[in-house]
């Protein structure tokens, strides 16, 4: 196991990351290197050119403004957990980076590198894709957003392109009365991959579910909205919405209907799907109480 | 090309010159020189090179030097300070939180970040926090018991002291029976202890092999012309440049070739071994080797490789690729069944596990200029190494000096010679220089030789009562494309059955196959864990048919003081009817039973296993253990010399400590320099758990010698008979007015002045004739035998299949537990294996018998987030033939945690899983059947 030659940058602004990017033939930014190393070791990938995005400030920042929460790309996944900012708006967010990997991984791995990784078990997109993110991608002097939910093509397949540097990701702030919540299934307690997960956004407004979004993760080439499940709760009374309930079981039973599962060495595909309906009630079940108790407050 | 940076480590700030993959560990390892930053898995899997970077814990595996120019990094080098240790070294060292010490020095800076993130986490906090760091030993349960110690010690509190109750038999010792810290702790946990992998030698060149991506083929030519070429290249070597000999693990079955000659067997098979300046430039040659194969049909199922249009692995031997076959029966199972109320007969299926030590393999050989090879090697048995190479070698035993350095963890993964030590001896003898060879994870699973998957055909009959008339088992192992150690392993799955409860008939019908899959051989508990797994889980559900509780079904039957077995194993004590009983009460068993809410169930398991196998693997008429101890001039130290080998669970520290009581002085006045070939006498190192029992042995008997000798330099000081004298707590006094005494080391000075050195000599020797006279009696012979029960508690969510396992309560009779801080170690680190073997632990293999979960990543082994609670006993009781009446638990407390698991699961969702592991898939799929079936009704 080695780590083949390549040249190596290390920019101290976006702007010089980019130019630096579109001068290669075959450059990649690598931000904490938690999957790229591991790539670059196994002999997966190869690189002419490696830009480390870790001395760009610009890319560690998160901020707000009155309708968006913008986390930099380059935030790594403990750095996430401790923001009080994000604390304090979107809490979920910080549950789903603490499922990522082990301390250490989320020590140097970053947000941005997580999704662009664009693993279809990444713990990371179903709640971005939940809360209706998008991205930020720059390049060259080009800016551009794509919902995050488009983002994904295939399991490692994403839309960046050659000369691209993801720079943010921005959520939007919901109205009030919003809880989400996400669940992971994996096979031990700690540092271990999604066999299923599943991202639930509520909305209430007067005990009405106002808007939601259901996202179901590691059963399809990438995370996908369940539209289906979506579509179940929606509109619905959340009396309607209680354990064992008819309507409950049939949210769970529309987002195992909407996955695509296969059979790998974690688990096979008729698993997958029957433990993600039963996620995906837990998930919406959890997901009510934590809007009901932000619409206490 | 390099790149200049500037790094802190430690506080002193480097200015050095690197290349733009050097990652920061091997910035650190290579070009730094501390080496006490650990390499475990190069994946980021592991947590063994945790280092603190700016303040925060990383695997340094995953982060490019260059990355961190500028950075300060913290190591375990730079942790304690001259004098002391961190409080958190402290703690590991005190708490027995280390035993090979491999991960030790990852864990301890993660844990040093945790109490610097929260000073006052909890134990569920701590479990998860530390879950990144993996240890294979522990069971992590002294890693936590040290972590809130240390918490304390940096908190400035109180520390509540361990309520522990001696064994009897250790009462009136003054060193044998007393929870000290392994002698070994501080080097572990400062960096200090040098693995193979953490030496390096002037010239060192590196090894590489190249494996076979073909499951079954015929090479037809090799090129390595264009390898050759490759700047940096030293030397190829392929097989026809070794001797033609044959190799392996037990002499009936010599079928390994040293490297492939004409023919590959599996995937990862051996094809041919390059030596050049440095690993990658062997990695590069290896791409440029061209082999050409003819590929053949390959088989990977047992029962697919027996039918006779099945491909064969051997064309010589092994008809219908069957590598072994035993036929055993014992008394009449005819009759036996005939007198049955009750039968039952069940199909279990094991697991292909593999022991995954933390420390990858490595071996560094080095040539003098007098025709001797030296061999540092991370083993487990350095005299069958040396035994082994000299064989292939073709030269004398005194031509080759195999010295074993810190192993990082075996469990039978370095229990024989590896491909690695013989080729690193090919590769220096054929370039001059030394050549380091190591394993990655990935080429040890390949290499192979963990657990064998049995399929196992179990049938028991019971009177009304639960006596055990008759016991019928097949078994069929799936061995993988070598022999190693497989035919013991066979035979091993047949005889142990007979150990724990008292049955007059059995037979046994076992079958080893050859496939094309990576070679299977000795992993913890040594062919016993599935068929025990089996039993338990069978007489747990026959217990439940005749309305009988399954713990008073063991109790019926449970095994007694000298009993002889039906197939000849000789029982001598036994204390395993108060195992059973230990573990009833402490589990509150009756209380539980049958009165848990569903999805929460209880199980009971046993165990037991040899203490030290009672003949060696090959053909020897040496003593099977021994001992030289060596008084300094001055008294004042004693060397000893042991040739048993100290893999992490801590036999140096054992076996000083017998000699220590045999001696009378006390642990800070004793060294010890274990397994080295040119210094220690041979001793065939730690398999069979055989270490404490005859390592132990031969070391009371040197400390003996010495005692008998300085006692009688202390009469003629002290002008009394030798015979009213004793030695005890570094003084030799007249036993009956202690006050009348010398210092020991006066008697040593004495002696020596008088006589020159003061050396004792030990030795051990199992009983000659032990076992029976029929093929196969030896295997399952022991000195004596260990046994052991425990209780579990699970819960299972019952929607997704998904197990938590909450308690072990477990009782060993382990005999005089001679270091019970060690033992308890083993207990615990036995049940967390045991538990992710059970649950986790599987290899699994592509249609092209190419292994699919060859890392740390999707081979997934139990984190301290996934631990339950332990509560370990040991029981009071002595054995005769052991030292201070000691015999094993490492591999025995393996043993009764399938079984006890597998039940507890069973318990708790009302339907039995027959095939291991025991995955929430299976567990998912059992309900919604049983749900069926009873919805059908």
């Amino acid at each position: 196991m080695y780590i083949s030659d390549f040249n190596y940058h290390k920019p101290k602004t976006l702007k010089e990351a980019l130019e630096l990017l579109h001068k290669s033939d075959n450059g990649a930014p690598i931000a904490g290197g938690t999957d790229m190393l591991v790539e670059l070791k196994q002999g997966l990938r190869q690189h002419q050119d490696i830009i480390s995005l870790t001395n760009i400030e610009e890319l560690k920042v998160i901020n707000e403004d009155p309708d968006q929460l913008y986390i930099g790309a380059g935030t790594t996944h403990s750095e996430i957990i401790a923001s009080d900012l994000i604390k304090k708006i979107y809490p979920v967010i910080a549950e789903a980076a603490s499922k990522v990997g082990t301390a250490q991984i989320r020590n140097t791995g970053t947000l941005g590198g997580n999704l662009c990784t664009g693993s279809s078990c990444c713990d990371t997109a179903p709640v971005l894709i939940a809360l209706g993110a998008g991205v930020e991608i720059a390049n060259g002097s080009q800016l551009k957003i794509i919902p995050l939910k488009d983002f994904f093509i295939h399991n490692k397949q994403t839309m960046i392109k050659k000369g691209d540097i993801m720079t943010r990701i921005i959520v939007p702030k919901q109205a009030s009365c919003v809880g989400a919540h996400y669940e992971k299934f994996g096979l031990r307690e700690a540092a271990s991959i999604s066999v299923v997960s599943v991202a639930v956004m509520v909305q209430l407004k007067n005990n009405i579910i106002n808007d939601a979004c259901i996202v179901i993760g590691a059963v399809a080439p990438t995370a996908i909205i369940s539209q289906r499940s979506t579509n179940v709760v929606k509109g619905k009374n959340v009396s309607e919405l209680t354990e064992n309930s008819t309507l409950l079981k049939r949210a769970g039973k529309a987002a195992a209907e909407d996955s695509v599962p296969i059979d790998d060495i974690r688990a096979g595909a008729q698993y997958r799907r029957d433990i993600l309906n039963v996620l995906t009630q837990r998930a919406i079940l959890r997901a009510i109480e934590k809007a009901e108790s932000k619409c206490k407050n | 090309m390099k790149k200049i940076i500037n790094i802190n480590v430690n506080g002193d700030n480097h200015e050095v010159a690197v290349r733009p993959g050097t990652t920061l560990l091997d910035l650190l390892r290579d070009e730094l020189n501390l080496t006490g930053t650990k390499k475990g898995c190069e994946l980021g899997d592991c947590g063994a090179c945790t280092v603190i970077l700016d303040g925060k814990a990383v695997n340094s595996c995953l982060v490019l030097a260059l990355d961190a120019d500028g950075k300060k990094v913290k190591t375990i080098e730079g942790l304690a300070g001259s004098k002391h240790l961190h409080p958190v070294q402290q703690a590991f060292v005190e708490k027995g939180a280390i035993q090979c010490g491999y991960c030790t020095p990852g864990m301890i800076m993660r844990v040093v970040s945790i109490l610097d993130e929260n000073p006052d986490p909890t134990k569920e906090e701590i479990k998860k926090a530390l879950s990144g760091n993996l240890c294979r030993c522990t069971g992590y349960t002294k890693i936590i018991e040290a972590v809130e110690a240390a918490k304390a010690y940096i908190n400035g509190m109180e520390q509540p002291e361990i309520e522990y109750q001696p064994q009897k038999s250790a009462l009136d010792l003054s060193v044998v029976g007393k929870r000290l810290p392994k002698i070994d702790a501080p080097d572990k946990a400062t960096g200090k202890a040098l693995f193979t992998d953490d030496l390096a030698f002037p010239k060192m060149l590196y090894g590489k092999l190249l494996l076979s991506p073909l499951p079954h083929a015929l090479i037809k030519s090799i090129n390595t012309k264009r390898a050759l070429a490759l700047p940096g290249v030293k030397a190829i070597m392929t097989g026809d440049d070794v001797p033609d000999i044959k190799w392996g693990t037990s002499p009936p079955r010599y079928d390994e070739n040293v490297l492939a000659k004409n023919k590959v067997r599996y995937v990862g098979d051996v094809v041919a071994a390059v030596a050049a300046v440095d690993e990658e430039t062997c990695y590069k040659a290896l791409q440029l080797i061209e082999v050409e194969y003819e590929e053949l049909p390959a088989v990977f199922d047992p029962m697919e490789a027996m039918k006779e249009a099945a491909p064969r692995l051997f064309d010589d031997k092994y008809e219908n690729n069957i590598n072994t076959h035993i036929d055993h029966h014992f008394g009449d199972i005819d009759l036996g069944f005939a007198e049955a109320d009750h039968i039952r007969e069940e199909r279990f299926v094991g697991n292909r596990t593999y022991q995954n030590p933390m420390e990858p393999h490595c071996s560094i050989a080095e040539w003098d200029n007098h025709g001797r090879v030296t061999l540092h090697t991370s083993t487990q048995v350095v005299h069958y190494v040396h035994h082994q190479l000299s064989r292939i070698l073709n030269l004398p035993l005194g031509n080759i000096r195999v010295i074993m350095t810190y192993c990082g963890g075996g469990f039978g993964a370095k229990a024989a010679t590896t491909t690695i030590e013989v080729m690193s001896c090919f590769l220096a003898k054929e370039t001059g220089c030394p050549v380091k060879m190591r394993f990655n994870r990935e080429e040890m699973y390949l290499f192979g030789r963990g657990r064998h998957k049995q399929y196992i055909d179990l049938k028991i009959g019971v009177k009304n009562d639960g006596t055990i008339t008759a016991v019928k088992h097949k078994a069929i192992l799936e061995g993988g494309a070598y022999s190693s150690f497989g035919i013991v392993s066979a035979y091993y799955a047949g005889s142990m059955l007979t150990t724990l409860y008292k049955f007059a008939n059995y037979k046994y019908d076992g079958y080893r196959i050859n496939t094309n899959l990576p070679p299977c051989g000795a992993f913890r508990g040594h062919g016993c864990p599935h068929p025990r797994f089996a039993f338990e889980s069978l007489l747990s559900m026959i217990a439940d048919d005749i309305g009988m509780d399954p713990i008073d079904i063991r109790l019926k039957n449970a095994m007694e003081p000298e009993y002889r077995t039906c197939n000849d194993l000789d029982i001598h004590s036994c204390e395993f009817t108060a195992c059973l009983e230990d573990v009833k009460k402490k589990s509150h068993w009756d209380s539980k039973r049958g009165n848990l809410p569903k999805g929460r169930g209880i199980g009971i398991g046993c165990g037991g296993f040899v203490s030290g196998a009672g003949y060696p693997i090959y053909r020897s008429q040496f003593p099977h253990s021994n001992a030289i101890i060596k008084i300094l001039e001055d008294g004042s130290k004693a060397m000893l010399y042991i040739g048993d080998a100290d893999i992490g669970q801590g036999s140096d520290t054992v076996l000083a400590m017998a000699a220590c009581e045999a001696m009378g002085i006390t642990m800070d006045r004793i060294s010890v320099v274990s397994a080295d070939s040119d210094l220690t006498p041979i001793g065939f190192g730690a398999y069979s758990s055989r270490v404490t029992l005859m390592g132990g042995n031969a070391c009371k008997m040197a400390g003996e010698e010495i005692k008998k000798q300085l006692l009688q330099a202390a009469s003629e000081i002290l002008n009394v008979d030798a015979n009213i004298l004793e030695a005890k707590d570094n003084k030799i006094y007249v036993k009956d007015k202690p006050e009348i005494s010398i210092p020991w080391e006066d008697a040593g000075f004495a002696y020596f002045s008088n006589n020159g050195p003061l050396v004792g000599k030990g030795h051990y020797s199992p009983p000659k004739g032990l076992g029976g006279k029929y093929k196969g009696a030896a295997v399952g012979t022991s000195p004596a035998y260990s046994f052991s029960a425990t209780v579990c508690e699970v819960e299972v969510d019952m929607e997704t299949g998904k197990v938590k396992v909450l308690n072990f309560w477990d009782a060993h009779d382990c005999g005089t537990a001679i270091n019970p801080m060690s033992a308890e170690g083993q207990a615990e680190g036995a049940v967390v294996m045991g538990m992710s073997e059970v649950l986790f632990e599987n290899e699994v293999f592509d249609k092209n018998g190419k292994m699919l979960n060859a890392d740390l990543h999707n081979y997934l082994i139990a984190t301290s987030a996934d631990m339950p609670e332990i509560s370990s006993t040991l029981v009071d009781s002595y054995e005769p033939a052991g030292p201070f009446g000691a015999k094993e638990i490492g591999e025995g407390a393996t043993l009764p945690i399938l079984g006890a698991l597998a039940n507890a699961i069973a318990n708790a969702i009302g339907v039995r899983i027959f095939e291991l592991p025991i995955t929430p898939e299976k567990v998912l799929k059992a309900i919604a059947e049983a749900n069926k079936v009873n919805s059908d009704s």
